[in-house]
């Protein structure tokens, strides 16, 4: 549905995006993810149309969007990172005025409005003047906005920024039925959100693509690297440590303190390829200590964003 | 294009724009149509229309200073941008959604022949030719306040900058009079000059020279700007 090559874009000595490339199948919701200033924005708002790359091709369902800028344009929904609203105008008004610039027929455009206000939960504001709104329901407006017209592509920029919990779980709820029938790409700098609605996660730091995977994938990929095993052990004596430190392949034991009672838990850092389990068992069998729990730590998003994002970043610096 | 116009109509009236622009305007020019046309018994409107060109300088960017500079402040823009629509038509729907607040106000100001015919009588040729001078000179005038705006986000400098323009274009006749009766300027640049004067050829009109040249220059002059803005428009893209 959307297919991105070579994107480049920079803004005077400052590196915008360098060589994005990316193809999203229809009915796809991704996420880009990625820490702030990392060129989230600048590749959506080259894919819609606000920005010309320097280099690179943009097509939309087939179309070129520099060729065909129109036709390209009306497959799309855009909500930028701050909604384009008019802010002395009513809701209602708004609402009117961009179906009227994506031509949607006169007939039947109030029941369109009142399906999308009812949508995103915008009826009960729908005379209001914009201006007067607070940030949820701004923000609100903005995505109804660019739901106009039913466009097949939606991007959206932040969608959930500046909600309360609850608006975010309400939001993320309608951006997944959207997503049914839409091909959806999303920014956020908010990891779980990402997890949470996305089926493919684009990581972007520094103006390139560090990752790309399903939410699973990335962070099962990632923890095969080496092996950490956390471990619960019954407290029947002590000098557990020392038993664990002696396991051939342990590089390190570090106490994890007391979650249960009459437990001790230990995080255990293996050597590369190694697998300790059977050699821990034994030894804590022989020693009369009982294994109440024993995991593999795997890595969250969380700590494989900052790993990748960081990684960009120390190059940079070196 | 009508979608834009429309907002933008609309928008100047549902902020304040809209009617300071036309009561300061009618306020003051009412008021010197009774001083001079009333109280001075006289049925010529031209000193009253120059009067009108003067302060129109100042005015007029009170009407253009937010046309652009608003939707870069707001980042409205970007809905322009990714709307499907051309930036011709955005650029045209503006400018003359500012134009029908012009003609608001010229319609308003219908009130002072309408009064002199009643009172006495109107010099039927000398009244059209300057409204047309008006329309002409304030069309040039939008256009230009128009793409002024487009240059910067913030609105005080759209406007100081529209109106140090106008100034500029106010005072060129007399400087040029006064470098050429100095024999500083070569006749040619004098004759650029006097060619590219918006005064001097409002005054033809006003004077019953209504020219097709004169009427060709001004539409010129709003399709130079107005050109010279969609392609300011394109160039912030890259």
């Amino acid at each position: 549905m959307i297919e991105v090559s070579g994107l480049t874009k920079s803004y005077g000595k400052n590196r915008g995006i360098n060589d994005v490339s990316f193809s999203i199948n229809e009915g796809q919701i991704v996420g880009f993810l990625g820490p702030n200033g990392a060129g989230k924005t600048t590749t959506m708002n080259i894919l819609t149309g606000y920005l010309i790359a320097d280099k690179g091709d943009v097509k939309v369902a087939g179309i070129d969007i520099l060729k065909e800028p129109l036709k390209a344009r009306r497959l799309i929904g855009y909500l930028p990172e701050q909604p384009p609203l008019y802010l002395t105008m009513t809701v209602k008004a708004y609402l009117n005025f961009i179906a009227e610039m994506k031509k949607v027929k006169k007939a039947t455009r109030d029941s369109h409005i009142g399906e999308i206000c009812e949508m995103v939960g915008i009826t009960g504001v729908f005379s209001r003047v914009i201006g007067h709104l607070s940030k949820g329901y701004k923000q609100r407006v903005g995505l109804a906005g660019s739901l106009i017209g039913d466009p097949e592509v939606l991007v959206l920029d932040e969608p959930t920024i500046g909600l309360d919990p609850r608006q975010i779980v309400e939001i993320r709820n309608v951006i997944k039925k959207m997503g049914k029938e839409r091909t959806i790409i999303l920014s956020s700098h908010i990891l779980p959100e990402v997890s949470a609605i996305c089926d493919r996660i684009l990581v972007i730091s520094d103006g390139v693509i560090v990752a790309d995977g399903k939410p699973d994938d990335l962070a099962v990929a990632k923890a095969e690297d080496y092996t950490t095993l956390i471990v619960r052990v019954a407290d029947t004596q002590s000098g557990i440590r020392t038993l664990l430190n002696g396991i051939d392949g342990v590089r390190k034991v570090s106490p994890l303190g007391k979650i249960e009672a009459e437990s001790s838990d230990f995080i255990l850092e293996c050597d590369k390829g190694s697998d300790i389990r059977k050699a821990l068992f034994r030894t804590l069998a022989k020693a009369d200590c009982p294994i109440l729990m024993l995991r593999p730590q795997k890595d969250s998003l969380e700590d494989i964003f900052l790993k990748l994002t960081e990684k960009t970043a120390e190059e940079e610096v070196s | 294009m009508i979608a834009i116009f429309k907002r933008d109509f609309i928008g100047y009236f549902t902020s304040a724009i809209g009617y300071v622009y036309l009561g300061s305007y009618i306020l003051v020019l009412n008021l010197m149509f009774y001083l001079g046309n009333m109280l001075g018994s006289s049925s010529t409107l031209v000193a009253l229309f120059g009067f009108m060109l003067t302060i129109m300088m100042f005015i007029t960017p009170i009407l253009t200073m937010r046309v652009f500079s608003e939707e870069f402040k707001l980042k409205t823009d970007q809905a322009l941008y990714t709307l499907p629509v051309k930036l011709t038509s955005v650029v045209l729907g503006k400018f003359l959604s500012s134009m029908a607040v012009f003609g608001c106000l010229l319609v308003l100001t219908l009130l002072w022949p309408l009064t002199i015919s009643i009172l006495g009588e109107n010099n039927i040729s000398e009244v059209v030719g300057n409204y047309v001078g008006i329309l002409c000179i304030g069309a040039a005038y939008i256009s230009i306040g128009v793409f002024i705006s487009s240059l910067t986000e913030n609105q005080v400098i759209a406007a100081v900058g529209s109106l140090g323009v106008f100034i500029a274009l106010y005072i060129l006749d007399m400087v040029a009079m006064f470098f050429f009766s100095g024999g500083v300027l070569p006749v040619w640049v004098m004759r650029i000059l006097v060619f590219v004067s918006i005064y001097g050829r409002y005054t033809e009109i006003t004077q019953g020279l209504l020219a097709l040249d004169t009427i060709i220059f001004f539409l010129s002059v709003c399709a130079v700007f107005l050109f010279l803005t969609v392609r300011r428009l394109e160039k912030r893209k890259l």
